[in-house]
């Protein structure tokens, strides 16, 4: 079997239990946590394109998850936009702002890049929460983005009004088929051309240069991609919780998202689901610790980094001892 | 005239103490290239033993600095038999070192989180008095910071000219290969280095919470300007970050008076931009030719 033919049916199996567990298991927590976990899932399979396909060392994953939140909400609030076309606005949104980023990090070598998108996104934070201008005043004071209280009120995709009794579920759908068209795209670029011409980089950087294979480029399209679907993700994140405000930057939700990919398996394409889904059970399991969530957090990331350096998808396709 | 005197002096307080947590962070890049995201954590810590040690140990001020530097100084050894060592026998140590730091400055984080509580403390270790240039009052507290930091930075610069060990250290970040070969154990460096920095961030995080207060997320600002100044600097050229780190002290406190504090980081971070588009390997670094 081909390995473009046993990721779709992985995909599959996995797109069909998905689909049957609503009816299976109809209580609200259940279908609205898996619902929080397809959205940290898109932008931990899209992050792990740019970090582990790509090799750009980038931090500004949950900057470029804000942009696309914070665009759907201003576009729903100030221009009344219905979300339906905000949504895709904010991803082409957010596909603009990773490019400024790429354009002005992918020059560098690794370490650079890492620091400096963690120091964009905590700018982008520094500057929203210190905003305390009024911008508008209907409804209150508030900050062009927002300040600290976020932006709420700027509509909805319909599903509330269609479904009042079980939009969570409706959107639980929406939710499922958003991660379903990341992890397609991600196995389209992973098995692709994109994914090729960044091992030929890996594996022999001279010859695959000298072939005419521009490292810069194909980063900047991988970070283009990847960027489309968070702000995508963000822009859902938004309706959903119907308020965006400036957590999404939080240094905790950063460390939780890494910890996913990194306990998963970084570069692989279904360690990072299986790290989201393996870390969300985790958290909620151990939902009484919660006082001690980032340190163990903080541990798991550096053990498995220490020990594991491949992740649960590296130890599930290890090679038999001989 | 006063406003000038004023911006160069807290200028020079704050690019002193940036100085002084970026020179532990460019060594350690220097010699093992390693990014130690856990520097800012260290940093909070050193500030709370220093707090402990006053306030619930009853140590004199002159004790309780040497020995938070002291105990920084064990975990940043701690730091380095635990992540670094058997990393660097792996693949990928840049990438991987980085991730790791990340969980354990996160660790330390919230372990003094846990500890202290997530409430400001005031840092017990301050000076008290004025100086009085013209009608500028200085506080002596800020003298203090100067003159410790300038004390520091000349025995960093000693260490690394003057001594076997220092010799050692600039061996290995000119070229560890060579310095293994000519006999230098670079594992020895390498656990000095680390064991230094750790000392210089517990300096620091003192200094840096006695004019401000002590939180456990204190650490993360001052390290990612000391990150920032690395790579104006060019990343591991310890020389270079003094002379940036003081150049962004003077430039913060001037964009802080001119533009008011909400704008500073982000023009520090423009800034940074544009150096790094100019010259992408920092003001001081040198290209680095890459043989395939």
């Amino acid at each position: 079997m081909t390995a473009i033919r046993r990721d779709i049916l992985i995909g599959l199996v996995c797109l069909a239990i998905a689909i049957a567990l609503p009816i299976v298991m109809p209580g609200r927590y259940i279908i609205t946590q898996s619902t929080l976990f397809f959205i940290w899932a898109i932008v931990v399979v899209q992050w792990n394109l740019v970090l582990g396909i790509g090799g750009i060392f980038s931090l500004a994953q949950m900057a470029l998850f804000a942009t696309g939140a914070y665009a759907t909400a201003m576009l729903g609030f100030y221009w009344k936009v219905p979300m339906l076309a905000a949504i895709p606005m904010a991803g082409l949104v957010t596909v603009a702002v990773g490019m400024l980023i790429g354009l002005a990090c992918l020059r560098l070598r690794g370490p650079y890049v890492a620091l400096l998108t963690l120091a964009i996104a905590q700018v982008m934070y520094v500057l929203i929460v210190n905003d305390t201008g009024c911008f508008t005043t209907t409804g209150g004071c508030m900050p062009l983005f927002g300040g600290v209280r976020g932006i709420g009120q700027f509509g909805d995709i319909g599903l509330r009004a269609l479904f009042p009794s079980k939009w969570y579920i409706a959107h639980y759908y929406v939710g499922l088929a958003l991660l379903a068209l990341a992890v397609a795209i991600s196995i389209v670029v992973i098995r692709g051309p994109l994914g090729l011409a960044f091992r030929a980089l890996r594996d022999n950087p001279g010859y695959a240069m000298s072939r005419g294979i521009s490292r810069f480029k194909y980063q900047l399209w991988i970070f283009a991609v990847s960027a489309f679907f968070t702000g995508i993700a963000g822009g859902f994140y938004a309706v959903h919780f119907r308020v965006v405000g400036p957590t999404v930057f939080s240094f905790s939700l950063l460390l939780f998202l890494i910890a996913m990919i990194v306990i998963g398996g970084l570069g692989s394409i279904w360690g990072p689901l299986l790290g989201a889904a393996v870390l969300m059970l985790a958290d909620e399991g151990m939902r009484e610790l919660s006082d001690y969530r980032n340190i163990g957090l903080g541990l798991l990331l550096a053990v498995f980094v220490i020990a594991w350096p491949n992740g649960l998808n590296g130890w599930l396709q290890r090679k038999p001892a001989r | 005239m006063d406003v000038l005197i004023q911006i160069v002096a807290s200028g020079l307080t704050l690019g002193a103490m940036y100085a002084v947590a970026t020179i532990g962070l460019s060594l350690v890049y220097g010699s093992l290239n390693m990014l130690n995201m856990a520097h800012g954590a260290i940093l909070t810590l050193g500030g709370y033993i220093c707090y402990a040690a006053i306030v619930h140990a009853g140590l004199h001020p002159a004790l309780a600095l040497p020995g938070a530097a002291l105990i920084c100084a064990a975990v940043g050894l701690l730091i380095y038999f635990s992540a670094a060592l058997p990393l660097l026998r792996a693949e990928n140590f840049e990438t991987n070192i980085f991730i790791a730091t990340i969980g354990i400055g996160s660790v330390i984080e919230n372990l003094m989180l846990k500890g202290f509580g997530p409430y400001p403390i005031p840092q017990p270790l301050a000076v008290d008095g004025q100086l009085v240039i013209g009608n500028v009052h200085i506080p002596l507290q800020n003298v203090f910071i100067l003159g410790v930091a300038l004390m520091l930075m000349v025995a960093v610069a000693v260490l690394l000219q003057r001594t076997s060990a220092g010799r050692a250290i600039r061996a290995t970040s000119m070229n560890r290969d060579a310095a293994q070969l000519m006999g230098v154990r670079v594992g020895r460096v390498y656990a000095q280095v680390l064991a230094l920095s750790g000392a210089l961030a517990a300096v620091s995080g003192i200094m840096i919470s006695s004019i401000a207060t002590l939180t456990p997320v204190m650490g993360g600002d001052p390290m990612l300007k000391a990150f920032i100044v690395c790579v104006v600097a060019g990343l591991g050229n310890v020389y270079g970050a003094v002379v940036a780190a003081i150049a962004l002290g003077l430039l913060e406190a001037a964009t802080q008076y001119v533009f008011g504090v909400r704008w500073s980081f982000a023009m520090l971070l423009l800034l940074v931009i544009l150096v790094l588009i100019w010259r992408p390997f920092g003001l001081f670094g040198k290209q680095q030719v890459v043989r395939l």
